[in-house]
């Protein structure tokens, strides 16, 4: 068991303390273990305390570079024992994708924080939690990583919500994740970007994979060259000058007002058919139906997906070594689908990296 | 009043009126006199009235009556506040005259208004300088060569007193374009006036310039004669000199009677820019040289460029017509070939672009499977060190996980023992960068603060300097009038004059608000005591005469008393009447003196005469009535 948490705990990568002083001045104070200086300003950027706006997001999280933060803000009342700090944020980095458990986890930290005024305390909690997997909070309750499992954080988002939002036009996302294409999203609350994004990779759910998502990234060289060098992506943005960055995305999705534009370059290779068609009615009708829970709706679209690889699969044949299958071209033409299908199904092959090279 | 008079007399003059020079005060002013000035000044004041009355006295007393009544009736349309009459005129007094004449020379307008709109500056006043000069010699009449003076001579004379060199000057053109514009639009080209040394050469200069762009544009209008101007332009040397002379003669006198003919006397008031416009209003249309306005320049220009477009477009090289029929055939043939390899290339390039496209895939698909082989070694090998550590402690497992569980437990506790070392250290650092930045923030509020005050106190010099070097100026230029202005009368005699009189009032008036106070008390006082005395009397009497019917000499007393008191009243009485009588005397004197200076008496002697004058003529014209 204490093999399995440390494997699991092994996940967090460190802490940081930032701080905004009576002097407005927002500082990056403490941190274990250590952190790169292009971290630290990337860091300082998301934390929204350098934003002159008075609006905190309590709790921001994003991914830059494969690893994770979760940043939580918090205001400090007169009565603490921090006299010059008005404002400060911790910053969990981590490798894995969970949010509830790193937001419970600052919170607690913050608590920590706020109580004693000194890191060292918080320090305590964290190497608990590091070593041993639990942290005994002063209040009553104590955290416990196993609590927050990783198939739960992926399933946290509201998948219907999604669908309600953008009924048919949700098979273009879908089909955009298959193909591992590029998608922006924006709108100006991050709390909605985040939760968006952080349930898009569920219509993809055979793969199960959340590292395309980038769920608070700005318009900064760094971050942009970082996400570039990603095949597809799911990026979230608050900054409106992100829809002329045409160069950054295939599908654009305008949350504000519900509007989904597919690039002109793009949409050549995203040219729906039936059976986009057929699959847009499947998520439609599933996410309608008032007794299908989240988790649900999204069995049924990983099933129907499956349904797709099934019928690629007399076009496949096994390839060398037996495990991966490899799509046989001159097979698939030769059964003459309407061109359409038979293009996306092409991309299919090279997103699951079933092309014969 | 003889400085008075004097100042009146001046006035008078400068309006027109011609008092003899030996006449210094109003007293000696004749009938004949006071008309002619009163008359001038009407004339002055309102011309439209004063040009219906005449200034000299006609001899018929009718007619003279008439004058002064319509004179009268003139001044008081004016505004004069008393009564005027005929006899104000005919058989003038000196203080009405004086008030007349000072009420009429107040109406005389000032010549003053005309300086104040006058722009101020240097170059104002030299440009009012150079038009008052040739005001002057314009104004000098025309004097046969044989009789003029040196100085006229050289106004007026036709020949050249200075021989004429010129130089050639380069001015910047509008049309000129690449190396040509280049140079004109350097420093290398100076401007005109400095390009000729000599000042004599350079007025000089300028005229021929002037004169060669005259002809220029005065032929542009003329189409017939292109060809003089295509030469002129370009080779004015090697032209034959004598036509070109005539022609440019010839242009010039027509210039000259055309200007000449439109102008006039030049107003004595008109400044140069205004004597150059009214030369200017007679010249044609087409010898607008000068000052085009920049839409007429780029009129001109964007026409320009439209007739050459139109004729770039008639180079079209005529198709020449090969009505050979084998050459169709030929052609055809090559036509027919190079479709079909026009069909080939496309099929080739479809080929090669599928290719492109799988290609393209597969490039994407290696890219992402070498990314991900990448991250998954990385993994591994971290995996794999963990294991191979974990064998390594296998054999001896449990004590070996104790053992790690309390090595794990030790270096928490050092590092959170060195996480408290750090805070030691941080925590002071921290608070000291803080509370510097806070002092920097309060310092650079204090320095911008007192930036700002410095760049106001900056400003204010700046207003301050201007404002002193306006003022400077506007004392030169007030110098300057003053030293062209007539010093015939001394205005500062007057002034000075004039405030002495000032202080003198003013000290005579404080002296009668003494008086008159002093006056006031002694009255106040008399009051007093005559109502104290009254009632002292009232008192002793009714003492007195309570006693008197007592005793006798008391009674005796009593009459004493009431005599007393009559003749003290008595007295008083008299001194009163005294002091009224004499109030009286001076008031009639001072009537007495005004009168005689009417001079009432002669003028009643003058009235009589003219009266029998008057009935005399009545007569004559009667008789002559009744002879026709």
């Amino acid at each position: 068991m204490a093999a399995a948490e440390a494997g699991d705990t092994q996940q967090m990568l460190g802490v940081g303390l930032i701080e905004k002083d009576t002097n407005g001045e927002v500082l990056w104070v403490w941190c274990y273990p250590s952190t790169t200086a292009a971290l630290r300003t990337l860091l300082l950027r998301k934390c929204c305390l350098t934003a002159s706006n008075k609006l905190s997001q309590p709790f921001v999280f994003g991914q830059y570079r494969r690893t994770w933060f979760y940043i939580t803000t918090v205001e400090v009342p007169d009565s603490s024992v921090l006299k010059k700090v008005t404002h400060f944020s911790i910053v969990v980095t981590a490798k894995d994708f969970n949010p509830e458990k790193y937001a419970a986890f600052s919170r607690m930290l913050c608590r920590v924080y706020l109580k004693h005024g000194s890191p060292v305390k918080m320090m305590e909690s964290y190497i608990a939690v590091l070593t041993k997997g639990i942290c005994q909070s002063e209040e009553n309750g104590s955290f416990l990583n196993k609590d927050f499992d990783a198939q739960k954080a992926y399933l946290a988002g509201s998948i219907k919500d999604i669908v309600a939002q953008f009924g048919m036009e949700t098979v273009i996302l879908h089909m955009a994740l298959m193909l591992k294409k590029r998608v922006v999203v924006y709108h100006p609350k991050i709390e909605a970007v985040q939760e968006f994004t952080r349930t898009l990779p569920a219509l993809v759910w055979h793969r199960q994979d959340w590292t395309v998502l980038h769920s608070y990234v700005h318009l900064d060289t760094d971050e942009l060259d970082a996400l570039q060098k990603c095949p597809g992506y799911v990026a979230g943005f608050v900054d409106p000058e992100v829809s002329d960055r045409s160069d950054l995305y295939d599908v654009f999705v305008n949350l504000a007002e519900s509007e989904i534009t597919i690039t002109p370059l793009a949409k050549e290779a995203m040219t729906m058919g039936k059976l986009h068609r057929e699959i847009g009615q499947l998520i439609v009708q599933s996410a309608e139906d008032p007794e299908k829970s989240d988790s649900q709706v999204i069995q049924d679209i990983s099933l129907k997906t499956r349904e797709i690889f099934t019928n690629l699969a007399p076009f496949s044949e096994a390839s060398g070594d037996g495990e991966k299958r490899v799509l046989n071209f001159a097979a698939l033409k030769q059964r003459r689908f309407p061109p359409a299908t038979e293009n996306f199904l092409c991309q299919l092959a090279v997103a699951e990296q079933m092309l014969k090279i | 009043m003889e400085e008075a008079d004097r100042i009146l007399i001046h006035s008078l003059r400068q309006a027109g009126t011609a008092v003899p020079p030996d006449v210094q005060s109003l007293r000696a002013f004749t009938t004949e006199l006071v008309v002619e000035a009163v008359v001038c000044c009407l004339r002055v004041i309102n011309p439209d009235v004063g040009s219906g009355l005449s200034p000299l006295l006609p001899l018929a007393m009718s007619a003279r009556f008439r004058l002064a009544m319509s004179l009268a009736q003139a001044c008081m349309d004016l505004g004069y506040p008393l009564e005027l009459g005929y006899q104000n005129f005919l058989y003038p007094s000196e203080p009405d005259l004086r008030d007349l004449l000072l009420f009429l020379a107040e109406r005389l307008p000032t010549d003053s208004s005309e300086d104040a709109d006058q722009p101020a500056g240097d170059s104002a006043i030299l440009l009012r300088a150079i038009g008052n000069q040739v005001r002057e010699q314009l104004a000098v009449p025309w004097v046969p060569p044989l009789l003029r003076t040196p100085k006229l001579q050289q106004l007026q004379g036709s020949a050249p007193q200075k021989p004429l060199q010129t130089s050639r000057l380069v001015l910047p053109e509008l049309s000129s374009r690449g190396e040509s514009r280049e140079f004109q639009g350097s420093p290398l080209l100076l401007p005109p006036p400095a390009q000729v040394p000599q000042l004599a050469e350079r007025a000089a200069s300028l005229l021929e310039c002037h004169t060669v762009q005259l002809c220029q544009h005065a032929h542009h209008d003329c189409p017939g004669d292109e060809d003089w101007v295509h030469r002129a332009a370009r080779l004015p040397g090697q032209e034959d000199a004598r036509a070109q002379r005539q022609r440019l003669h010839k242009h010039l006198a027509e210039q000259l009677h055309q200007t000449w003919a439109h102008l006039g006397p030049p107003a004595p008031a008109c400044d140069l820019g205004e004597q150059l416009q009214a030369w200017g209003a007679g010249t044609r249309t087409g010898a607008r040289a000068t000052k085009g306005s920049r839409f007429t320049h780029s009129e001109k220009f964007t026409f320009q460029p439209e007739p050459k477009a139109q004729t770039a477009q008639a180079s079209d090289v005529p198709a020449s017509q090969r009505p050979q029929q084998d050459m169709l055939a030929a052609q055809e043939q090559e036509l027919e070939s190079l479709r079909e390899q026009l069909e080939g290339v496309n099929h080739n390039i479809e080929e090669v672009e599928a290719d492109m496209k799988t290609l393209g895939l597969s490039l994407v698909q290696v890219e992402t499977e070498c990314q991900q082989s990448e991250l998954s070694t990385a993994e591994r090998e971290q995996t794999l060190r963990l294991k191979s550590r974990a064998v390594e402690l296998l054999p001896d497992g449990l004590a070996n996980l104790t053992k790690l569980q309390v090595v794990v437990e030790s270096s928490a506790q050092r590092i959170i023992h060195l996480a408290g070392q750090w805070e030691k250290h941080r925590v002071p650092l921290l608070a000291e960068y803080r509370h510097l930045r806070r002092l920097q923030d309060c310092r650079e509020l204090e320095s911008s603060r007192r930036l700002a005050e410095i760049q106001e106190l900056h400003q204010s010099v700046r207003l301050a300097a201007e404002e002193a070097r306006r003022k400077e100026e506007v004392y030169k230029q007030l110098v300057s009038e003053l030293e062209t202005l007539p010093k015939d009368v001394s205005r500062l005699a007057y002034t000075q004059r004039i405030l002495e009189i000032v202080g003198n009032i003013r000290k005579q008036k404080e002296e009668i608000t003494k008086i008159l106070s002093d006056t006031k008390d002694l009255q106040k006082e008399i009051n007093s005591l005559s109502g104290k005395l009254d009632r002292t009397f009232a008192v002793t009497d009714e003492l007195v005469f309570k006693d008197a019917k007592k005793d006798d000499a008391v009674r005796k007393a009593y009459k004493y008393l009431a005599a007393l008191h009559e003749n003290c009243s008595q007295l008083i009485q008299t001194i009163e009447d005294t002091g009224t009588i004499m109030r009286e005397v001076r008031d009639l004197e001072e009537q007495i003196e005004t009168e005689m200076g009417k001079k009432t008496l002669s003028n009643l002697e003058k009235i009589q005469e003219d009266y029998r004058a008057l009935r005399q003529e009545n007569a004559g014209l009667l008789g002559r009535v009744r002879e026709a």
